[in-house]
């Protein structure tokens, strides 16, 4: 076996033996004279099929395959037993002739809007309280605002049933304590049960967005908040002028996470509210669920599904392009 | 001089007083949950709805646990859990190394493939699944959940794997050829070992997601004794819905387990979220 030390074949080699790391590029295609048996190694056809094989396959049934199959079916009649019949582009007529539709596209919006500003909004003012090293206890407030996102959503769902609870949930109980006799039925309302719910999802998840601007913003080098402060720049100044920008990207990250959220919604719905009153809380979602489920109209159920699939590749590709568009480095 | 000094003070009590605010607005509700939990329902309604409980009514807890399904509940999450982060973790690992490493035409395109599954919302493959489960013959069974989870955990996985291994210096590699190690004794022996904290954050992620997972579970899994911890407590709903206390005695114990492991490991899941964030960024 060859026992020449690498580096003397190869110099950029070298280079990462003695710790230039960042010099050493290592790319699939780099042609470097290696040893033969590296190189043989690297090469080995029988251990790449085996080493990627289960992950593409697992991923093509599960992922792919559905994909294709749901915008193919999308333009098929169908009740999931029966041969689908072909009906080209009626289900999106019907679906765009549908109020529930309507409805989904109004309450994505709500949705969308209020945990966008619920949790990034709150997020960052708590990232920026518990960034300050001067801050007391910064640890357990930070582990008790990211507490509510690790329990299941259904125990969240349910307990903040009982808080909105009409007769004797918190909310109400509180009124009464302070005396006022204002009430209300808080998830039965038909324009407030969809405020109330995306409340509830907004609450579960602050703590996440909060965690991922506070790592941002940790990553930010002192040396630029110290010289804000040296130049006599006050906190918020300094919070506006100079940290806030260097955040774009992950705000970028975030809107993403929130707004295609709200697109999304239906687990808080459906346990919630199933969508009720009525069909006031409904969102695309609930009426693909609602489709397969309650109408066996699968062919509907698929495009509603496309719709959702356009909604979000949309969102994102805009969000993309509008926000963080210059590139910050330093 | 004196005016920044009161400035700043003020600034610092403000924050203070925000930062209180929230952690009651954050805690609080899940405090009232499990004091309820122990509370008879006159406590709850009219006598002590805020407080801690006068008395401790245990039998709400028995009684949760002895009429509804908890422990079943639990059991089921549990393997479906284990059973998704052991698949996913073991098919990425092995998957990116190959495309960190190896030298093969397509590694590019396939990593980039593999990547799409994060930016898809698992709705929109509902239907085909029920189809799909049904034909492959895995309705009503806990592998109908266990491989969807694996599938779109994959992207992830993959994904933060990847980046570690290109952090691994290619001498470990050649050092274990000149010795004549083939390529699994190698990626067995030497690499691995290697990818223990990537493979702690990867487990993090994948678990907060598989435990809490509803939509898919609830459409593929009608048997009751089947059903995961997050689609099984629903049915509280109808069945509890007077008797508060067992349902907070129910939605307690079904949160202890996530939140002890997350007091234990908060650090760990924080760095999973970044690197999550980090990778979709």
């Amino acid at each position: 076996m060859y026992s020449l030390p690498v580096s003397w074949i190869c110099p950029v080699n070298a280079a990462g033996r003695y710790g230039f790391s960042a010099l050493r590029v290592v790319h699939p295609g780099f042609t470097c004279r290696r040893s033969l048996a590296m190189q043989k190694y690297l090469s080995n056809k029988m251990a790449i099929l085996l080493f990627t094989l289960p992950a593409l396959i697992l991923f093509t049934i599960v992922v792919t395959y559905p994909i294709l199959l749901t915008v193919q079916k999308s333009f098929f009649e169908w009740d999931g037993l029966n041969t689908p019949i072909f009906t080209g582009f009626e289900n999106y007529i019907n679906l765009f002739l549908d109020d529930d539709f309507y409805i989904s596209l109004k309450n994505s919006m709500i949705f969308g809007a209020i945990i966008t500003v619920y949790q990034i909004g709150i997020g960052t003012l708590m990232a920026v309280l518990i960034s300050n090293k001067k801050q007391k206890g910064a640890k357990i407030f930070r582990s008790a605002f990211f507490l509510p996102v690790v329990l299941s959503i259904t125990v969240v769902c349910q307990l903040w049933i009982s808080i909105y609870d009409g007769h004797s949930g918190l909310l109400n109980k509180i009124f009464e304590v302070l005396g006022s006799s204002y009430r209300q039925d808080w998830l039965s309302g038909f324009n407030t049960s969809i405020v109330a719910i995306a409340f509830v999802n907004a609450w579960q998840f602050m703590g996440y967005h909060m965690i991922i601007i506070f790592a941002a913003m940790k990553s930010i080098p002192e040396h630029y908040s110290e010289a804000a402060a040296i130049d006599g720049a006050t906190p918020t100044r300094a919070f506006f002028s100079i940290i806030f920008p260097m955040l774009q990207e992950t705000y970028k990250i975030c809107l993403i996470f929130t707004i295609t959220g709200g697109i999304k919604a239906f687990e808080h719905i459906f346990i919630m509210t199933r969508g009720g009153p009525g069909t006031s809380s409904f969102t695309l979602t609930m009426l693909l669920y609602k489709s397969v489920i309650n109408l066996n109209k699968y062919g509907y159920g698929c495009a509603s599904a496309a719709i959702l699939l356009v909604e979000c590749v949309l969102v994102m590709i805009i969000i993309n392009r509008f926000v963080a568009r210059e590139q910050i480095s330093y | 001089m004196i005016l920044e000094k009161v400035k700043n003070k003020i600034l610092r009590i403000l924050a203070q007083i925000f930062l209180l605010v929230y952690l009651f607005i954050s805690i609080y509700p899940i405090l009232w949950m499990v004091f309820y939990s122990f509370k008879n329902n006159e406590e709850i309604f009219v006598t002590n709805p805020f407080g801690f409980p006068k008395e401790f009514h245990f039998e709400n807890y028995v009684n949760a646990v002895s009429q509804y399904n908890i422990l079943n509940y639990f059991k089921n999450s549990v393997v479906v859990t284990l059973a998704t982060i052991i698949i996913s973790i073991v098919f990425a690992l092995m998957f990116s190394y190959a495309a960190a490493r190896m030298r093969w035409k397509l590694s590019q395109a396939a990593r980039v493939y593999l990547s799409l599954g994060l930016f898809i919302p698992v709705q929109i493959i509902f239907i085909p699944l029920i189809i799909l489960v049904r034909d492959l013959r895995l309705l009503n069974t806990l592998w109908s959940l266990i491989v969807p989870y694996a599938a779109f955990n994959l992207s992830m996985s993959t994904l933060i794997f990847y980046g570690f291994y290109r952090g691994i210096p290619i001498e470990m590699e050649e050092s274990a050829v000149i010795d004549g190690a083939s390529i699994y004794r190698t990626f067995l022996s030497i690499i691995l070992p290697l990818m223990g904290p990537s493979v702690a954050t990867v487990v993090i992620f994948i678990f907060l997601g598989a435990w809490n997972e509803f939509s898919i579970a609830l459409i593929l899994i009608s048997k009751e004794s089947l059903k995961t911890l997050p689609l099984g407590l629903i049915n509280f709903q109808g069945q509890f819905s007077t008797d508060w206390g067992a349902m907070g005695a129910a939605l307690t114990i079904a949160s202890l387990p996530t939140i002890i492991i997350y007091l234990l490991m908060s650090e760990r899941f924080e760095k999973a979220i970044t690197v999550g964030a980090a990778i979709k960024g």
